[in-house]
């Protein structure tokens, strides 16, 4: 039965290997791409005036927060979840309890999210060392519909789980920044300092415990990695990084909601969509399917005529042809494409 | 007999709340009086007028470009939820009728009002993104958002327009907490109040079954709660008793056959069908699969045709409250006014935004109404901006507007923003296919059979 | 304890359990063959649903539903070949996972581009009645309706048909060879990539006769028919033991109607019945992986 083997080969090998090799040593080159990304996006909202654009933009970055958190469990080490964004739910839900009943700035409710989501996901982690593979992803989904359906019946007030700080105190409170633009440059800061710790994280010896497990569960164990231990540090860390996305969503959104209880679970099949499209077990890949997954959710309904379906249609049908074409995803396959074309003469 | 003392008994009753919301409220419009001066402080009601200062700057006539009135409404509009959609079919058929003939009448310029909707699947979260999307941050994306369906919905939106001013017109809710002073900014509908239909059922039973025992389905929070709380408080004093409730949660699921099950086993008289959209009709037939043969009673929300219809046979004799003629009923046919609605919906049945609109259905007719009660407002109102409007919405005398039943003038004061406080009992004709209302109207006009706490919730 | 309402409740529970056992069903083929969780069979059974909608439009409903079942079949067997295997080529277990995912998300979104929702306004899906589904039968008081009735015997002339294949025809025998071990079969020379087809052909026919039936049963469907019933399925699926077919039928009458009673006597699920399947997910995998009549599985290194 093979549902129950460990998974014996990588999701995408070959995008992790170009990864280590710049490690290598600093390169001029790729100092300035990200120098000008970072000036970039920066300017963003003060070169674009549209509300709605910068908006999006930053629901996109907070996406790509969420489907990063995803790739420390799924691209690295290899556990699948589709229902992570239970977290992401969870974040939400202390961010906006935190500013209406304990009267918390929202920056100040930040790290209260992230530890208690980070404790959620050990505990949720527990189960899979003994659950494996699909199986887990069936947990993971009863994950992602359990914790609307409670939140519905305990945490809601008139029948709907529906939290709402109030506006003004979601405002900026720089007086040189507008409200748009303070909504966008908070998750920008987040998306960099996530950023950061997670290449930090893969470049560490803990990081190469994750692809240890992910690839040889059973030699790492052997070679002296507890798998046990790694396994719950990937979900704690993964947990709180969708559950920093979801305060942040509070920001932007203005609200934690959980009034369907498949919105999570949607929210988490996004987030896969995010990694698996923008690369597998790469640190840069979920920005660019999370950017990618929320501008087309937006924008899809527009270029279609209003066609109900669409987008979902459009992501769906790029989560297929992707991990099937494209294991290593946009930026594994653009990698790839590099090294191609660098070896030859 | 009975049926004489009874009228007489809600004459005098009725009087007695009209003559009581006389003397307390002092309504007696000051905005009418001093209309001619022009300024713009002497147009509006005390209350808008009080919170005017606290607005964003520049937006009391936002969302009007040129001529144009551009109202911003959202609501379920796919699958099962889509029952509540036809009501956009209604007023959109109005306003083109009125747009058509040059327009709306506003201090002597000639306006036309435009609806942009939005799908919200009935979920509120998603209502505040719409409504977020459709406003911008400040407000000024449109100028009022019109007929946006359901309790929680207009709950969850309440305090952003509220805060930035913006007109929350007419919410397709029978909740009265619509009517809250604290949002001055939003107004409820026609629609009766869960107080106005579960008081006239009540009175209904005093009449007909005065020692009757009730069971009822609740949908879980303010929607099923008012109901409660409103039939509650209307049966006080009597004999008739509540002798089993049970609730079903409407995001989660729509089988309550094991809820309907539970009721039944109280082998109540009465089954009160407070369930919407789906629950409804299974609530019925499952009754009827029971072998609970009990006296059937569903809320106005769920005498759509769509509803109504998916029950089949088990919807047959079954009693729900109205203010409206039901379309379906052929014995409308010669009402001058229906005569007009039906032609126009007809007419104008092939543009794109009511592609589809049913004529016969009683939700289209709904939103007739709330198009037209709408235009009568723009045309009181002293001049094209949110806070006269919403004067004007304050401060209305309409009697027997669209296709409510004749005797119903629909009136709103100061203190008293509810406009759906009268209605009748109607029975389903299965044979027919259509609700045929009883003789007696119940008029609560005054706000005295709303529980004050539904009110402020 | 009142009988009567208990009875009623147990008949509530077989009613809604005859749909999770349907579709559990579906699931335990495809994992007994090819040892994956699909999860997009309930999608798959919903543009089945769809698709017999249409047909029906034009020709009985009895013949739509044979029709509709057959094109699910090779609808099905089409996945297999074309989308899974290739991807179990890769030996990417993940891979497989993502890919049912992704129809999924793709197959409910097909649906609703194919036919809108907003064309069911005015005039919402409506499926015929295969067969009469009013009335109720009384036992004891209570009463059991014709449509549960008619529902269990379907499912029960199903299960013979699959005991019949399985276990007297050479093609089942063949069918039992691959879910057991896939190398052996082929080192007989049993045609596995052949049955892995017939494999998912067959939990695609039975998930489409479980989506039309479940459509009939109330006057109007609409396309996330099959979303909670995906979970309570799941459950019973796992609840059964993932590779086997009867434990899945029984496992999905005994979600249902424990389903029922938690409604009945625990205040706790008050509206929330679905935490019910969800714990049971919980709890067997972590506890009992092979379910009530699963085999225990050794891991292979």
């Amino acid at each position: 039965m093979s549902a129950t083997e460990t998974p014996s080969t990588a999701p995408a090998p070959e995008a992790a290997i170009p990864t280590s090799r710049t490690t290598s040593g600093p390169d001029l080159a790729k100092i300035v791409i990200g120098v000008v990304i970072m000036a970039a996006a920066a300017a963003f909202p003060f070169v674009v005036d549209d509300t709605a654009t910068v908006r999006m933009v930053s629901l996109g970055l907070i996406m790509a927060i969420g489907a990063m958190g995803l790739n420390v469990l799924t691209g690295y080490t290899g556990q699948i979840s589709i229902g992570h964004a239970a977290f992401y739910g969870i974040g939400a839900y202390i961010t906006a309890n935190l500013m209406i009943e304990q009267k918390l700035t929202f920056l100040a409710t930040l790290p209260f999210s992230v530890l208690i989501c980070a404790v959620a996901g050990a505990l949720v982690g527990l189960p899979a060392l003994r659950v494996k593979g699909p199986a887990l992803a069936l947990v993971t989904l009863g994950l992602a519909i359990l914790v609307p359906t409670l939140l519905h019946k305990f945490g809601s007030s008139g029948g709907v789980a529906l939290w709402k700080p109030k506006r003004s105190h979601l405002n900026s409170p720089v007086d040189a920044l507008t409200n748009t633009q303070w909504k966008y440059l908070v998750p920008l800061a987040a998306l960099v300092i996530v950023y950061v710790l997670t290449r930090n994280i893969v470049h560490s010896r803990a990081g190469r415990a994750l692809i240890a497990v992910r690839d040889q569960e059973v030699a790492a164990t052997t070679a002296g990695i507890n798998v046990a231990a790694t396994k719950i540090t990937a979900f704690a860390i993964s947990a709180a990084y969708c559950g920093l996305a979801g305060s942040l969503s509070v920001l932007v959104r203005g609200q934690a909601d959980a009034s369907s209880a498949l919105a999570y679970f949607q929210m988490s099949i996004y987030f896969l969509v995010a990694v698996v499209v923008g690369g597998t077990a790469t640190i840069a890949g979920p920005i660019l399917g999370g950017l990618l997954v929320q501008i087309l959710d937006e924008k899809a309904p527009d270029w279609s005529g209003n066609k109900v379906g669409m987008a979902p249609f459009i992501l769906g049908t790029a989560l297929v042809v992707i991990a099937y074409f494209l294991p290593g995803g946009i930026l594994g396959g653009y990698r790839q494409l590099k090294a191609k074309l660098t070896r030859s003469p | 007999m009975t049926t004489k003392r009874r009228r007489a008994a809600a004459i005098f009753a009725a009087a007695l709340m009209v003559f009581g919301s006389a003397c307390t409220n002092d309504d007696d419009d000051p905005v009418a009086t001093d209309g001619g001066n022009g300024g713009d402080s002497g147009n509006v009601g005390d209350q808008i007028e009080g919170v005017l200062e606290d607005c964003p700057e520049g937006t009391d006539t936002a969302g009007i470009d040129g001529n144009v009135i551009k109202l911003v409404s959202t609501f379920p509009q796919e699958g099962s939820l889509a029952a509540f959609a036809e009501i956009a079919k209604g007023y959109t058929a109005y306003f083109d009728m009125v747009n058509d003939e040059g327009g709306v009448e506003i201090a002597g310029e000639s306006y036309t009002v435009e609806v942009e909707t939005f799908n919200d699947n009935y979920n509120p979260p998603e209502t505040v993104e719409n409504i977020n999307r459709a406003f911008g941050p400040d407000g000024d994306g449109a100028f009022a958002a019109f007929s946006v369906v359901g309790t929680a919905n207009n709950i969850a939106i309440r305090d952003d327009l509220n805060d930035l001013c913006v007109p929350n017109i007419f919410a397709s809710t029978g909740s009265p907490a619509m009517g809250n002073p604290d949002y001055p900014w939003m107004i409820g509908s026609t629609l009766p109040l869960y107080s106005t239909e579960a008081a006239a059922f009540a009175e209904y039973l005093k009449a007909e079954m005065p020692d009757a025992t009730v069971a009822m389905l609740l949908q879980n929070g303010e929607y099923g709660d008012g109901y409660e709380e409103s039939f509650n408080q209307a049966i006080e004093g009597t004999d008739i008793t509540v002798v089993a409730t049970q609730r079903y949660d409407a995001g989660l699921a729509t089988d309550v056959s094991a809820q309907v099950t539970n009721l039944a086993n109280s082998d109540a008289d009465v089954f009160f069908n407070g369930a919407t959209l789906l629950p409804c009709p299974m609530g019925m037939t499952k009754a009827d699969e029971l072998g609970w043969d009990a006296l059937k009673y569903v809320s106005g929300t769920c005498a759509s045709k769509t509803l109504i219809g998916a029950a089949e046979g088990a919807a047959d004799g079954v009693l729900s409250a109205s203010n409206v003629m039901d379309p379906s009923n052929t014995d409308w046919d010669s009402d001058e006014r229906m005569k007009l609605y039906k032609e126009t919906v007809d007419a104008w049945r092939t543009a794109n935004s009511i592609e589809g609109a049913d004529v016969t259905n009683g939700v289209v007719a709904y939103g007739w109404t709330l198009g037209e009660l709408f235009v009568k407002a723009l045309e009181a109102s002293e001049s094209a901006s949110r806070s006269a409007v919403m004067a004007s919405l304050n401060n209305l005398e309409v009697s027997a507007p669209g296709v409510l039943y004749e005797e119903i003038t629909v009136k709103t004061g100061e203190n008293d923003r509810f406009l759906g406080e009268a209605a009748k009992i109607a029975r389903y004709d299965l044979a027919r296919e259509t609700f045929v209302p009883l003789d007696e109207l119940y008029d609560f006009e005054g706000g005295e059979a709303i529980p004050e706490s539904l009110i402020t919730g | 304890m009142d009988v009567e309402l208990f009875l009623n409740q147990v008949f509530n529970g077989i009613g809604n359990g005859v749909g999770y056992a349907a579709v559990a069903l579906a699931i335990v083929i495809v994992f007994r063959t090819t040892g994956l969780f699909n999860f997009a069979q309930g999608e798959m059974a919903m543009l089945s649903t769809f698709v017999t909608w249409q047909l029906s439009e034009s020709m009985p409903i009895g013949l739509a539903l044979v029709v509709g079942a057959a094109l699910s079949f090779v609808g099905g067997a089409l996945v297999e070949r074309t989308l899974i295997r290739p991807m179990e080529a890769k030996g990417n277990p993940l891979g497989t996972v993502i890919i049912t995912i992704g129809l999924f998300i793709s197959m409910n979104a097909l649906i609703q581009l194919i036919w809108p929702p907003s064309k069911a306004q005015s005039n919402p899906f409506s499926m015929p009645k295969p067969f009469p589904n009013r009335g109720t039968v009384e036992i004891f008081g209570a009463h059991l309706s014709w449509f549960t009735i008619w529902f269990v015997i379907i499912l029960l002339i199903e299960c013979a048909l699959l005991y019949l294949l399985l276990q007297k025809t050479k093609l089942g025998l063949s069918l039992r060879a691959v879910a057991s071990n896939q190398e052996s079969s082929k080192l007989v020379g049993i045609d596995v990539g052949k049955m892995l087809m017939i494999g998912w052909g067959l939990a695609a026919a039975i998930g489409a006769v479980a989506g039309v039936l479940l459509a009939s049963r109330t006057n109007q469907f609409d396309v996330s028919m099959m979303q909670f019933i995906l979970a309570y399925a799941f459950a019973a699926a796992a609840l059964g033991g993932f590779d086997s077919p009867l434990g899945a039928v029984v496992a999905g009458f005994i979600v249902g109607v424990a389903e029922a009673l938690a409604i009945t006597y625990i205040d706790a699920v008050d509206g929330i019945p679905i935490v019910v399947p969800l714990l049971l997910i919980f709890f067997v995998l972590l506890f009992r992986p092979e379910g009530m009549f699963g085999r225990k599985v050794v891991e292979r290194v």
